[in-house]
C-alpha cells in the first residue's frame, strides 16, 4: 500500500483536531472519576443534555454554539452540586457506592436520554453558524471550522480547568480530597463541600463539551453512549485525574481512531478505545501521567 | 495574647468500647505539655477528641484562642482548625500523590493562613532545608523521616496558635527521633505556640517537656509539674525505665 501524504496529512490533522474535542468530552469525567472515585456513567448523557439546550439557545435566540455552551456552564454546575448531594446521602455516606452507585448514574443517563427522546423525538439535531461547513485550506490540507473551534475551546477550557486545580485553595483541596479526607479536614475544609464542588465542575464542563458535541454533528438523545468506553479509556489511558494527562490521552485516542478510520475502515474506529483500555491497564495501569506515589 | 486548652472530665470511647475514663488536663500558654502512655492507653483518642475527630460522650474541651474563649465539643475538625489548632496527626497522614510543595499549600488553607502563605512557606523551608530541596517530589515517595518534616511544615503552615503532635516519633530511626523533637521545641520558641504532644517515648519527650501527664488505661495517672518530678517519679521509673 502506498501512503498518500495528502491523506496521511489529513488523518494526522482530523486526529489531533478530534482529540481535542475529546479531552473536552473526558475532562469532566477526569475530575468526577479520576479524582472523585464516582463512577459517573452518565457523564455522556449530561453532554447530549447540554448538546440539546444548545440547540434550543441557537434555534431560539441564533446564539453562537461555544457561547451558549459557556451561559449553561453555571446551571449545569448547579445540577452537578445536586446530584452529587444526592448520591452522597443515598450511598456513598453509608458506603453502598460501588454497585448502587453505578446503577443510580445508570439510571440517570435514561432519564436524560428518555425526556430528551420526549422533548425532541430520536431524530438528529444539528446547529447553525456561518463558519459550520467552511474550512481553512492550507495546500493539501482542509481545516473545517467545525472542528477546530472545538478543538480550541476544549484546550482553553482543559487549561482553565489545570490552573483551577493546581494553582487555587480550592483546586489542590479537590486534587486531595480522595488521598485522605480526614487529613483534608485537618486542614480545615469540609470534605463534602470540596466533593460537591468538584462534582459541580464535573458536569459544568459536560454543557461546553455539549455545545462542542453538537458543532462537530448531528446530534441524537442516546448518542452518549458512544463515548462511555472512550472518555474511561482517556481517564484510565491519561493516568487517573492528571488534567495534562487527559489531554495526552484524549489526542492519542483522537489521532488512533483517524489514522485506522482512514486505513483500515471507519467501523473500525469505534473499537480503538477498548484496545487502548486494555493495553493500558495490561501495561501501564497508573496510566501516562498518573500520580502514584 | 493567651492561648489555652483546659480539659475536664472528658469521656470517650469507640461504640461499645470505653476508652478515655473522665481525663483532665491543662494546656496552659506557651507551655509544651507532654501527654505520656504506652501503645493502646488512650493518647490518640484524647487527641481526637480535641480536633473533633471523636466526639467525646462527656466532660468539656475549652479553648482559649486570641482572647476568645470556646467550648471544641461538638464542633468538626475543620471548624476546631479554623480556630486555630493544628495536628500533626499520628501516621502524619500526608497527601501521598500530592507534591511537598502542594502539601504545604494545602496546611495554609484555612482563610486566616492564606494572607501569610509567602512567609511561612519561607518558615518552613528554613526550618527544613530538605522540604526544599525535595518541594517538587511526591510526599509518598519520600523517606520517613523527611514525610514527619512534611507533616510538621504543613501544621505549622496553618499559622496554629496551639500545635498538637500525636507520636511524632513512631517509624523514625533514634538519631532522627532526636532531632525531630528538638525541631519541634525549636520550631514552638520561634513561633510562641502551645504545644500538647503525645508520645510513648519517655526520654525523648521529656527532653522538651515543660510539665507532662501519664495515661494508663483511658485515666490519668500522674500528672507531673516539671520534666524533673516525671523523670524521678517512682510509678514511671517502674513503668518505662524498669528500673
Ligand atoms: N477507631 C477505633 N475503633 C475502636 N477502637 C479503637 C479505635 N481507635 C483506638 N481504639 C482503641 O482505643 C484504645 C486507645 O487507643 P489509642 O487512643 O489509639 O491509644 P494510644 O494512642 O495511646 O496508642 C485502644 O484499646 C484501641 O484499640
Ligand atoms: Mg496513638
Amino acid at each position: 500500500m502506498s501512503i498518500d501524504p495528502s491523506l496521511l496529512m489529513n488523518a494526522v490533522a482530523a486526529g489531533i483536531l478530534l482529540g481535542g474535542f475529546y479531552a473536552a468530552v473526558a475532562l469532566g469525567l477526569s475530575i468526577t472519576f479520576g479524582q472523585l472515585d464516582v463512577v459517573n456513567i452518565a457523564h455522556p448523557a449530561f453532554i447530549v443534555a447540554g448538546s440539546y439546550l444548545v440547540f434550543a439557545l441557537n434555534g431560539g435566540f441564533g446564539l453562537d454554539p461555544v457561547l451558549a455552551g459557556i451561559i449553561l456552564m453555571p446551571v449545569f454546575f448547579v445540577v452537578g452540586v445536586l446530584v452529587y448531594r444526592v448520591y452522597y446521602a443515598a450511598f456513598e455516606r453509608t458506603g453502598r457506592e460501588s454497585l448502587a452507585g453505578l446503577a443510580f448514574f445508570f439510571g440517570l443517563m435514561f432519564i436524560i436520554e428518555v425526556l430528551f427522546i420526549l422533548a425532541y423525538g430520536v431524530d438528529y439535531r444539528l446547529v447553525e453558524t456561518d463558519y459550520i461547513g467552511k474550512q481553512i485550506e492550507i495546500g493539501l490540507l482542509g481545516i473545517p471550522w467545525r472542528m477546530l473551534v472545538p478543538f480550541c475551546a476544549a484546550v482553553v477550557m482543559t487549561g482553565g480547568v489545570y490552573l483551577f486545580l493546581s494553582k487555587t485553595f480550592l483546586g489542590r483541596a479537590i486534587l486531595a480530597v480522595s488521598q485522605d479526607r480526614l487529613a483534608l479536614q485537618l486542614m480545615g475544609a469540609d470534605p463534602i463541600k470540596i466533593k460537591q464542588i468538584a462534582f459541580g465542575l464535573g458536569i459544568a464542563t459536560a454543557a461546553l463539551a455539549g455545545a462542542l458535541l453538537i458543532m462537530i454533528g448531528p446530534v441524537e438523545p442516546t448518542i452518549g453512549r458512544l463515548y462511555i468506553g472512550r472518555i474511561f479509556a482517556i481517564v484510565v489511558l491519561g493516568g487517573m485525574g492528571s488534567i495534562p494527562g487527559t489531554l495526552i490521552a484524549a489526542i492519542i485516542l483522537g489521532l488512533a481512531e483517524s489514522l485506522v478510520a482512514t486505513y483500515i475502515g471507519p467501523s473500525w474506529a469505534p473499537t480503538v478505545a477498548f484496545g487502548i483500555l486494555l493495553l493500558t491497564l495490561a501495561f501501564r495501569p497508573s496510566g501516562l501521567l498518573g500520580r502514584q506515589a | 495574647m493567651a492561648n489555652s486548652l483546659t480539659i475536664r472530665n472528658v469521656e470517650a470511647g469507640y461504640g461499645s468500647v470505653r476508652v478515655l475514663y473522665g481525663v483532665s488536663m491543662d494546656v496552659n500558654d506557651g507551655e509544651t505539655v507532654v501527654l505520656l502512655g504506652s501503645n493502646g492507653n488512650g493518647k490518640s483518642t484524647l487527641i481526637k477528641c480535641i480536633t473533633g475527630i471523636v466526639q467525646p460522650s462527656g466532660g468539656e474541651i475549652l479553648l482559649s484562642v486570641d482572647g476568645q474563649q470556646v467550648n471544641l465539643i461538638g464542633k468538626s475538625p475543620e471548624e476546631i482548625v479554623d480556630l486555630g489548632i493544628a495536628l500533626v496527626p499520628e501516621g502524619r497522614r500526608l497527601f501521598p500523590a500530592l507534591s511537598v510543595e502542594e502539601n504545604l499549600m494545602l496546611g495554609a488553607y484555612r482563610k486566616a493562613a492564606r494572607a501569610r502563605i509567602e512567609e511561612n512557606l519561607e518558615f518552613v523551608y528554613t526550618a527544613f532545608p530538605r522540604l526544599r530541596e525535595r518541594a517538587g517530589q511526591l510526599a509518598g515517595s519520600m523517606s520517613g523521616g523527611e514525610q514527619q518534616m512534611v507533616a510538621v511544615a504543613r501544621a505549622l503552615m496553618s499559622e496554629p496558635r496551639v500545635l498538637l503532635v500525636d507520636e511524632p516519633s513512631v517509624g523514625l530511626a533514634p538519631i532522627l527521633v532526636s532531632r525531630m523533637i528538638a525541631k519541634i521545641k525549636e520550631l514552638k520558641d520561634e513561633r510562641n505556640l502551645t504545644v500538647l504532644m503525645a508520645e510513648q517515648n519517655f526520654n525523648q519527650a521529656i527532653k522538651i517537656a515543660d510539665r507532662g501527664y501519664i495515661i494508663v488505661h483511658g485515666h490519668i495517672e500522674f500528672e507531673g509539674e516539671s520534666a524533673d518530678a516525671l523523670r524521678n517519679n517512682e510509678m514511671i521509673r517502674e513503668y518505662y525505665l524498669g528500673a
